[in-house]
């Protein structure tokens, strides 16, 4: 038994061992944890965020950004209503089931970037820490300490890899985006950073909150079957004479 | 009915080789809980068959759709975030059983006569299942994907004189591109099936000469043994309860914690990651690879490490099996497990400062443990082996 347990303590040493070479020196700084209605023990998606999110996304970040795969339709799932979702498609003179794709053309980003410029659909779940990350990115820009040159053309920020990025901070002042009337936050580039960090979560894993809704249920099925099959074992096993 | 079963069994007498090689044959009635892991195995098997054959149904072999068709499957197919995530941690927890399981042979000796072939057909299981999982890791096409791939094919070139042209003909091209993942893809979908075929082996030689037990004793008493069913049905079913509650808790609750997030970046020949990872049951073997200075002596000495599992049997020359009457077989069954773990972790950071050094002794300290077990066996003090259970 005691063996059994020092057999798990290395397994669980080996997988918290794992993401270590991410960090490695010369990398982002870690990203503060922040409390994201998605995580935890009761998840659930903030609509009224992820709404608030859309909007920064859609009105700042796609001017350079994409969102390949995520069409209007896809916010039905969140229980917006058919006409809600086309008037929105409609203001930005998109169809219901046209991508979001940014009028950047790729080419048009080297000349003004000097690099191509990633989807953000998956972006949450293509960084270590997510959405911590985003929102620590985009609030993470400040002036190169002492002795750090940035060349033209490119920004320091803390939290991005090498701290040198492409990227001009997309969120400079407070209330750059309008809130739908009777919003319960204003927004400041802080709530914008995370509102939209809240957004890319959903765009890059819509089932995430029914894939963990769900899990409960597995997982209570699962514990009933295995004490049921644990006692007729027991049973089973009596007649058998130990050693 | 009756009569017809008994009719075709007569003719081709598959009723009774099911019964005879399932509901009765006779199992040691001491088995614990690590001889749960071998049907856990054959269940994690059937699993990455079905999930994976839905996949395919929806995946795109092809290198400028594979990333977007992964998406499709996420999001589009009914249930297929789920498919694709049991996929997925599928295969780590696959390996976790397989490695408990050779570990539980380790320890009890189950590699020795008279069961040498069917622990060779283990290790060519385990041979089998490192290309599969090798080969399906680069279907997403993601960074990992491409580079991994790279990485790891780039080995052959290696190989005297032909290294480079083996390589060039592997990937179907001058880098790893589409042609490489269509053939990956054919493969990854075969491969499995050849897997099915050596575990058929595998259990027909475990039946042929039994379940060797915790005290690694040959069992005379007819008392010692038991039928498998009810008895074993019970406490697999069990098992696999407990099992599926860490597995499914891992889908449903952390599917991605396992792998490595640049995997959703979709691949990219032009930009290198910052560190190249494999998958966490490669690492070890990694660490042997970047080991050695020479490329060379690298890649022979991280086949070999593999390969030199099939001499066991005949490099451990003691009779008894257990390690629990083996003092110091027991001492060294306990730092070769560790020592595997370091290779792991090693095998995890960039081989750098350190780590270079933890490695080169932890490399060594892995063959030292199959080539000090000829003396080691001879001069061992085993303790007194009862007779029976
Ligand atoms: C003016 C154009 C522009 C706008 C607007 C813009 N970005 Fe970017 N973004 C870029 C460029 C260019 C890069 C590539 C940076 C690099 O690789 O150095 C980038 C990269 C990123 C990255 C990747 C960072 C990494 O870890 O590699 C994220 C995340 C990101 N942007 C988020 C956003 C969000 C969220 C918004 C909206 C609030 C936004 N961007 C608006 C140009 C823009
Ligand atoms: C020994 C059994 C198997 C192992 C160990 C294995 C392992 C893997 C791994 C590690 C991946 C990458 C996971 C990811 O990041 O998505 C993968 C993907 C895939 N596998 Fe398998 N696999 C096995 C059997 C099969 C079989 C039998 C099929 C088909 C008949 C199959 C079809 C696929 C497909 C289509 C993908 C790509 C989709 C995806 O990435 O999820 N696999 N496999």
């Amino acid at each position: 038994m005691k063996k059994a347990l020092l057999l798990i303590a290395l397994f669980a040493g080996i997988v918290a061992a794992q993401p270590a070479p991410t960090y490695a020196a010369g990398d982002g700084a870690v990203p503060p944890e922040m409390e994201w209605s998605f995580r935890g023990f009761n998840p659930e998606w903030d609509v009224e965020q992820i709404f608030r999110g859309y909007k920064v996304a859609t009105q700042v970040c796609m001017a350079c950004h994409s969102f390949k795969y995520i069409k209007h339709r896809d916010l039905m799932k969140l229980g917006f209503s058919e006409e809600q979702v086309a008037s929105l498609a409609d203001e930005m003179g998109l169809g219901l089931d046209d991508k979001l794709i940014s009028a950047l053309t790729t080419e048009a980003a080297l000349m003004s970037y000097g690099t191509e410029i990633p989807d953000l659909s998956l972006m949450n779940m293509a960084r270590p820490h997510g959405a911590d990350y985003l929102h620590a990115l985009l609030v993470g820009y400040e002036e190169a300490p002492e002795g750090v040159s940035v060349p033209a053309g490119k920004h320091y920020n803390k939290y991005f890899p090498g701290h040198v990025i492409a990227m001009p901070k997309p969120l400079t002042m407070d209330g750059q985006v309008e809130y739908p009337e009777g919003s319960k936050v204003e927004p400041t580039v802080d709530q914008m950073a995370k509102d939209v960090s809240a957004f890319i979560e959903w765009t890059g894993e819509p089932i995430l909150v029914k894939r963990k809704t769900l899990g409960v249920y597995v997982l209570l099925y699962l514990l009933i079957f295995t004490i049921l099959s644990y006692m007729l074992m027991k049973s089973i096993w009596s007649d058998v004479k130990k050693k | 009915m009756k009569n017809f079963i008994n009719w075709f069994d007569d003719r081709l007498p598959i009723f009774s080789v099911i019964k005879h090689s399932t509901t009765e044959y006779p199992a040691p009635k001491n088995l614990n809980y690590w001889w749960n892991f071998g049907s856990l195995a054959l269940i994690c098997l059937v699993t990455q068959i079905l999930t994976g054959l839905f996949l395919a149904m929806h995946y795109k072999p092809d290198a400028a759709t594979a990333f977007d068709s992964i998406q499709h499957i996420m999001r589009d197919v009914e249930w297929g975030w789920l498919l694709r995530y049991v996929h997925m941690v599928g295969a780590h927890f696959f390996f976790i059983v397989v490695y408990i399981h050779i570990f539980r042979g380790l320890y009890f000796g189950s590699y020795k006569q008279p069961r040498e072939v069917l622990w060779g057909l283990g290790v060519v299981i385990l041979f089998l299942m490192i290309l599969t999982a090798f080969m399906g890791y680069v279907l997403p096409w993601g960074q990992m994907s491409y580079w991994g791939a790279t990485v790891i094919t780039n080995l052959l070139s290696v190989i005297p004189l032909v290294g480079d042209n083996v390589v060039v003909w592997l990937w179907g091209g001058y880098s790893v591109g589409d042609p490489t993942l269509n053939r990956f893809f054919a493969l990854h979908f075969l491969m499995p099936f050849v897997i099915v075929g050596v575990v058929f082996l595998h259990l027909w030689a475990l039946h042929h000469k039994g379940s060797n037990n915790p005290k690694g004793i040959d069992l005379k008493k007819e008392t010692d043994w038991i039928p498998f069913h009810p008895y074993y049905t019970i406490k697999d079913t069990f098992g696999l309860g407990v099992y599926f509650i860490f597995f499914l808790g891992m889908v449903f609750y952390a599917p991605n914690i396992l792998g490595h997030t640049d995997n959703y970046i979709p691949a990219n020949p032009m930009v290198t990651p910052s560190h190249i990872v494999p998958e966490w049951y490669f690492l070890p073997f990694y660490a042997i690879l970047r080991a050695i200075p020479s490329k060379l002596i690298g890649v022979v000495a991280m086949v070999a490490a593999i390969l030199i599992l099939f001499a066991l049997p005949w490099l451990d020359r003691s009779k008894v099996r257990a390690a629990t009457f083996r003092p110091i077989y027991k001492q060294m069954f306990w730092i070769f497990l560790i020592n595997c773990f370091v290779l792991g972790w090693v095998g995890a950071n960039p081989p750098e400062g350190m780590y270079v050094l933890i490695g080169r002794v932890a490399t060594v300290l892995y063959f030292a443990f199959f080539l000090l077990l000829p003396v080691v066996s001879r001069f061992e003090k085993t303790k007194p082996v009862p007779t029976s259970l």
